[in-house]
């Protein structure tokens, strides 16, 4: 069982210190908003895959993209048809005509979402949950907050991890969950509802368990690792936020 | 001066209409190793849970009397300051474990981190701790990726490096092999032999019986007995307490239905103490009455 | 003998490097065998194989003679069924009853058949009036007898319990032992995981040692447990009672408190 999507592994993204990578995906969320052309939201992705390919977890970061594409596709299927400034057919497949207008507008808010996915990609794949909360907990944010982060960081994973658990436990007793795909989603659907409950359990017990830990008490914490922040921190913050003053400048002066 | 005062402690969770415990009072002093015992649902856990303060301030419900632990009202003190006095060591090692952390080694530190031990001390404490339940060797592992034992183990690690004043631990060995188990209960002993107060729960009696210096009796949220192991097990053996809800070790057993009694009155309830009584009946040279 | 279970050079591990079972060959047939051995010896491991959860890595299960490989968990739970180690794994229903008619239902008992198994397995076991509770509202000791009726409901002829005495006081761990023994007179394949060496002592025939993920010793109880050499490497201990009658050099390896106090008896009258 993993309780966390982190992807351990040692590149200059990894070494990289959470306060920087905090930065890289604010930067990141704030150009998504600032710039307005499908060409520049498009180099924007294309930077996260960059910097998601170097560090290495793009595998990872492909499978997340991909699971997110149903949502991407209905955004251009939805605004490619109705629209209200449609008026140029471009795919006419019988009666159902796809507008150039909408799909514009459709792959506008996908790659918007895509690149606020690439964001927090930077942050959830790439950085170890328990350095970010520490992080912050240093710099005198409640730990309170941390653990809010930390469950939020950690809700897929430990759906992922519990419905696994539920399905061995289900096969072990006779439910065929393997098979054809019909046989696996006649599987998953009774999954749901113990999974939900399962997860609540989970999240309450641990809660139990931070608590006679000290997690929360009035002492000042103290932190086994040191913070370190490697030499090539300081060219990262500042190439981010010259690439943010750079996106506002661009979509001010030249409408990027 | 008392570490631990339960003074006619009454507790009814929410929802329920029997008490769970039902007019507890007890006292332990620095140093003193107190075993609970009792049958399934007598209320050992919820006991162990009033230590710290999670009944009442996170299970709730209906509560009177007063705790005292390490100086601190635990009816009026969070838990998490209670914790920085106080470790619990839960019934259930698979859910003690924080998932904040991706290794057993960052996972005891946890605690010290969170209760402010400075990073100096830290290091020395972590690695003992894991050395002492055996677990330095799995120190880079994720501490989900254990066996059910390497689990509890790691639970108890990890109360342990906090150093607390009352170590309180609800049935700790369960699932631990019979070498883990002892070496817990020495580790614990040892503890106490520095000052430290301990309350465990188990249903390992023949261990209680070595290495407590009390036994507590629960039967049904009550306190049905509270005395050193030989006058305890020595009366449950001779069916004194009502609804048996204490067993009595194999050896304690054996000698009852043998007749071997210790020189100072009672059974014996330990193995060293067993080999002593039979020996001298085996060689023939006791007053024991061997029927 | 007849073979149930056949395990034939067995190698398996979590994380490549990482051995867990090594060269492991084990025939097992009706009856009631313990498996006992270190934490993390590999044992839980080895179970979950043989219901089919793990599969080799190399070397062979045969369930019945078929391979495992060549089966879903579903169909080999026919036969073979399984009782976690941790009860937080094995419950996910929202009712007792439930959690307990998922297997019959899966076998294809009708519901009433389903609900009747249910209510026997859970009276076997000792519960009693926590049909319609949530399991997660229930201790430890309850939530593990819940996933032991589970399984007991499916009636399958292969039964593996994982630690089944966790958390259990003295009056369900006696409980229990008379399951094992009830079933194992029934002619059922009985496997079980623990750490108690008094419940194996008094409830098993034969006894398997796991160290390090080899099978370290295997015969039954008494001659297992006057092995010291084998004990003290795998960490294990004799019960009590036989480290009682070792100390007194009573000559015989009595496993239960009966057995001592008749051969302390039979040594006194012998020598009176
Ligand atoms: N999910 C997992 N991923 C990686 N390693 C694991 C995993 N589960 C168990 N292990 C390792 O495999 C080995 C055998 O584990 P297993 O659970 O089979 O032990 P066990 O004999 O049942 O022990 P216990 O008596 O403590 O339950 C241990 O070293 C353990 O750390
Ligand atoms: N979370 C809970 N909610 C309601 N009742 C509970 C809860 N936990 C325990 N109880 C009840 O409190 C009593 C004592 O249980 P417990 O302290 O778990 O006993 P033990 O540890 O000795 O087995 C039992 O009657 C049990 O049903
Ligand atoms: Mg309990
Ligand atoms: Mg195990």
């Amino acid at each position: 069982m993993r309780v966390s999507l982190y992807v351990p592994a040692d590149t200059w993204l990894h070494r990289l210190d959470p306060m920087t990578k905090l930065l890289m995906a604010a930067a990141g969320v704030a150009l998504t908003f600032v710039l307005a052309r499908i060409e520049s939201g498009a180099v924007l992705w294309a930077i996260f895959f960059t910097v998601l390919g170097t560090g290495r977890v793009l595998r990872q970061a492909g499978s997340v993209f991909a699971g997110v594409g149903i949502i991407a596709a209905t955004f251009l299927i939805v605004q490619g048809l109705v629209h209200p400034t449609n008026a140029t057919p471009l795919i006419i497949l019988g009666p159902v005509v796809f507008y150039k207008e909408g799909l514009l507008i459709g792959l506008r808010l996908a790659l918007r979402l895509y690149n606020i996915l690439s964001a927090t990609l930077v942050l959830v794949l790439a950085t170890n949950p328990a350095d970010l909360t520490e992080a912050l907990v240093r710099r005198g944010a409640p730990a309170r907050l941390g653990y809010v982060i930390m469950s939020v960081l950690q809700i897929i994973p430990t759906m992922v991890a519990q419905s696994a658990a539920i399905a061995d436990a289900q096969r072990s007793r006779g439910m065929e969950t393997e098979g054809s795909l019909w046989v696996r989603v006649k599987a998953f659907l009774p999954l749901m509802g113990p999974l939900v409950t399962s997860s609540l359990i989970a999240t309450e017990e641990r809660a139990l368990a931070l608590e006679v830990r000290g997690f929360g008490s009035s002492a000042r914490p103290t932190f086994l690792k040191p913070e370190v922040r490697p030499p090539h921190a300081g060219l990262v913050r500042i190439m981010c936020v010259l690439t943010l003053a750079a996106g506002v400048a661009g979509r001010l002066l030249l409408g990027w | 001066m008392a570490v631990v005062e339960v003074d006619n402690l009454r507790y009814r969770y929410p929802r329920q209409t029997t008490l769970a415990l039902d007019g507890i009072s007890f006292t332990a002093e620095a140093g003193e190793f107190i075993g609970i015992v009792g049958p399934n649902l007598s209320g050992k856990s919820t006991l162990c849970h009033a230590l710290i303060g999670l009944v009442p301030h996170f299970y709730k419900g209906a509560i009177g009397g007063r705790v005292v632990v390490a100086g601190l009202d635990v009816h009026a003190t969070p838990v998490a300051e209670m914790s920085r006095r106080v470790g619990l060591v839960f019934q259930n090692p698979f859910t003690q474990i924080t998932g904040a952390k991706l290794t057993v080694y960052e996972e005891v530190a946890f605690g010290l981190e969170y209760t402010g031990v400075p990073r100096e001390e830290m290091v020395p404490r972590i690695e003992e701790a894991l050395r002492l339940l055996g677990l330095w060797e799995l120190r880079d592992r994720s501490p989900f990726a254990l066996s059910g034992g390497q689990m509890q183990r790691l639970a108890i690690a990890s109360v342990l490096a906090m150093k607390p004043q009352v170590l309180v631990l609800d049935e700790p060995t369960s699932q631990l092999d019979p070498s883990g188990t002892r070496e817990v209960f020495e580790a614990v002993a040892a503890l106490c032999r520095q000052g430290i107060t301990v309350i465990m729960a188990e249903h390992k009696i023949e261990l209680l019986a070595e290495h407590a210096d009390r036994l507590l009796v629960l039967h049904q949220g009550r306190l049905v007995a509270d005395g050193t192991p030989r006058d305890v097990l020595s009366r449950a053996v001779r069916g004194e307490l009502e609804n048996e809800p204490a067993p009595a070790p194999p050896v304690t057993e054996a000698a009852a239905a043998l007749g071997w009694t210790m020189p100072e009155g009672g059974f014996p309830v330990t193995l060293d103490e067993a080999v002593a009584v039979g020996r001298a009946v085996m060689a023939g040279d006791s007053g024991a009455d061997s029927r | 003998m007849s073979t149930v279970i056949e395990a034939r050079n067995v190698h398996f591990h979590y994380t490549p490097g990482v051995p867990v079972l090594t060269d492991v060959t084990l025939s097992i047939g009706p009856g009631a065998t313990a498996i006992i051995g270190q934490n993390g010896a590999g044992k839980s491991t080895f179970v979950r194989l043989l219901n089919g959860l793990l599969k080799p890595v190399s070397g062979t299960i045969l369930v019945n003679g078929v391979d495992t490989r060549t089966q879903t968990v579903a169909s080999l739970a026919r036969t073979v069924g399984l009782v976690f180690q941790n009860p937080s794994d094995q419950l996910f229903k929202s009712r007792v009853i439930d959690e307990v008619m998922f297997g019959p239902l899966n076998l294809g008992f009708s519901r009433d058949e389903a609900e009747a198994r249910a209510r026997e397995a859970l009276a076997q076991v000792g519960l009693q009036g926590v049909e319609t509770r949530n399991p997660y509202d229930l201790g430890l000791a309850e939530r593990k007898l819940v996933t032991i009726a589970s399984v007991l409901a499916m009636g399958t002829s292969v039964i593996i319990l994982d630690e089944p005495t966790i958390a259990q006081d003295h009056a369900g761990v006696r409980r229990l032992g008379a399951i094992v023994d009830e079933l194992a007179a029934a002619g059922r394949t009985v496997i079980t995981i623990t750490h108690d060496m008094n419940f194996v002592a008094r409830h098993f025939r034969r006894v398997v040692v796991f160290g390090q993920g080899r099978v370290l010793a295997d015969g039954d109880a008494a001659s297992v447990f006057s092995r010291p050499d084998i004990l003290h490497q795998t960490g294990l201990e004799a019960p009590q009672i036989t480290r009682l009658a070792q100390a007194l050099a009573l000559g015989e390896t009595p496993l239960t408190v009966e057995q001592f106090v008749d051969l302390v008896r039979r040594r006194l009258s012998g020598s009176a």
